[in-house]
């Protein structure tokens, strides 16, 4: 490009693309509003279903070799994202953020005639916006030999040799589950602020936290049936700030739980035998669990595999 | 019973110096694991391959609100990869491998100047042990790809051989939000449809182009499919949407005719 480019008017080419550009983006927030996967993106997951296009999966070789050994395809990469920003509450916004996040997900993976969507990540993309937050969601859209498409393809956040492990098991990962609950406290007493009392249980704060810890426990419970019958590898964040309105102290805390959803038949055990071996792996070994899932919350608490 | 040593490794452990090599070194970065299942899978390697690039970034500048791809930069971001993929493919040309296992691609920025990025890659040149040529890409020059020593192993044995690295980039700007549009926001939860579109747009764009290369590559499929969301000192809202995998084949009959046994599952015990 020339320093004096711009005194040019726009090339047949630049047109070309701007043209495409606009009717692009035109058709991406019309599929936004009306809930349908745009057109772009499903000429491209429609190729990759039929053949017409290459498969793109996330997974390692080691991963492709195991899925396709159970009888799973990959199909395409699946993406979605809202970008919400946080009007009137930045607690519930998570939640609506994800849950949308999530059903657009399964819009894609239906487009691609896929039964279950493995490897999901959940991302944020730092731009720094104020009061708002991007929820994006990545993973691999596969279908299973021998299946119909489902009409309703299930998420599962455990990359693919953890979803065949519980295939196997007969546990099936179905989704994401979201309870988050915040709750303001105004304390007209004063009597959180014990200054002078020595050793002795904050009683109104862990009142507080108690509450709003079980209620967004039974938000991620009751999200959760929608999905399946249990839950594992809990994400949990959680945070508590303190101000001055009027003289009198208010507090905030909000809680945030993330949950792998699965239907798992009770009482069924792995059919293995367990056996001693060595494993080849550099680094740290894949098969003692999962690498954070997320990079969406920064956690000073103990999490699972989400 | 204690397993026997091989006569070679008996020999040097007893100070004799090895005949193998006789053409002189070979130069790779693996661990232990990979150089050894690298040489199971059939391959040896020779010596590390690398290309780079020191690249001038053009500037560019997108309407403040407007959503739009910034191609002088994705040109740029793309072109420059290339050059140091390019260079490095001709080095292990050169010295007649028939692949690359382990490419790392890294970017960095130069200190002085804040436009110039240095473009490295790097991986390690191998040669089929029996002298096969099937494993060649599609053009008959040395396959490339990310995979490590033990993801070349498996993707083997799961009945697949690299082709070629694949890469889509995007630098797109996102529009900033005005000073109306927010306040009809407040008390509300509400999606920001500018910026998810834009997300849309980039991250969509980026995988085509990857796709598209990858169908040029005459692939069947891509694996280790990575989207990568970085920012190369660029303004804020300024973000490459970068999308890289190995586009894979599958094994013809005569390169592997041996059979492909299904893995065997393993849980770990250990936390």
């Amino acid at each position: 490009m020339g320093l004096f480019d711009f005194l040019k008017g726009p090339s047949p080419e630049d047109l070309a693309r701007r043209a495409e550009h606009n009717a692009r983006i035109a058709d991406i927030q019309r599929c936004l509003q009306s809930g349908d996967v745009p057109a772009s993106i499903k000429t491209r997951l429609e190729g990759a279903r039929n053949g017409t296009l290459p498969w793109l999966a996330t997974l390692t070789p080691a991963e492709l070799s195991i899925v396709r050994s159970h009888g799973l395809r990959p199909i395409a990469t699946v993406s979605a994202t809202c970008w919400l920003h946080y009007g009137w509450s930045w607690t519930q916004g998570h939640a609506q953020g994800w849950e949308l996040a999530l059903r657009r997900l399964r819009d894609e993976a239906w487009a691609a005639g896929a039964n279950a969507v493995l490897d999901v990540k959940m991302r944020t993309i730092p731009l720094g916006g104020e009061n708002s937050m991007d929820f994006t969601l990545i993973g691999t859209a596969v279908s299973v030999e021998g299946l119909p498409p489902s009409n309703d393809p299930i998420v599962a956040t455990v990359p693919a040799l953890e979803f065949v492990k519980l295939l196997e098991a007969d546990v099936v990962p179905t989704g994401i589950a979201i309870g988050a609950h915040y709750e303001w406290l105004a304390d007209y007493s004063r009597s959180a602020r014990m200054t002078w009392r020595g050793n002795i249980e904050s009683q109104t704060l862990s009142e507080l936290w108690e509450v709003v810890r079980q209620r967004a426990h039974q938000n991620l419970r009751s999200h959760a049936r929608t999905q399946g019958n249990g839950v594992l590898a809990h994400l949990n964040f959680s945070q508590m700030f303190e101000s001055e309105q009027n003289k009198v102290p208010q507090y905030l805390a909000r809680h945030i739980v993330v949950a792998t959803t699965v239907d798992a038949k009770r009482g069924t055990t792995l059919p293995h035998h367990i056996k001693i071996m060595v494993d080849i792996h550099a680094g740290s070994t894949p098969l003692t669990g999962t690498k954070r899932h997320h990079q969406s919350y920064t956690s000073n608490e103990a999490e699972g595999a989400i | 019973m204690a397993t026997v040593i091989p006569a070679h490794a008996a020999e040097r452990l007893k100070g004799l110096r090895s005949s193998a090599h006789s053409t002189g070194v070979f130069t790779s970065d693996f661990s232990v694991n990979e150089f050894l299942l690298v040489r199971k899978a059939g391959f040896e390697p020779i010596g590390l391959c690398v290309g780079t690039c020191v690249y001038h970034v053009g500037i560019q500048y997108g309407s403040w609100s407007k959503n739009q791809e910034l191609d002088v930069l994705s040109k740029a971001m793309y072109h420059a990869r290339e050059l140091a993929m390019s260079r490095m493919r001709a080095e292990a040309t050169a010295m007649q491998a028939d692949g690359i296992v382990g490419v790392k691609l890294t970017i960095k920025r130069l200190e002085w100047d804040a436009q110039l990025l240095e473009f490295i890659a790097i991986g390690t040149g191998v040669v089929h042990g029996d002298g096969h040529k099937g494993f060649r890409a599609h053009d008959g020059g040395p396959f490339t790809s990310d995979l490590s020593g033990q993801d070349f192993w498996s993707l083997l044995h799961s009945g697949y051989r690299p082709v070629e690295m694949v890469m889509g980039s995007c630098v797109y700007h996102v529009a900033h939000r005005g000073m109306l549009s927010g306040l009809g926001t407040i008390g509300r939860n509400v999606e920001l449809e500018n910026f998810t579109s834009a997300m849309y747009e980039a991250r969509e764009i980026a995988i085509e182009r990857m796709q598209y290369e990858a169908a040029n590559a005459k692939a069947e499929g891509v694996v280790g499919v990575e989207i990568h969301e970085g920012s190369h000192g660029w303004q804020t809202h300024v973000i490459e949407f970068f999308a890289i995998g190995t586009a894979v084949l599958p094994l013809e009959q005569e390169i592997a005719p041996e059979k492909i046994e299904d893995p065997i599952m393993v849980l770990s015990v250990n936390d």
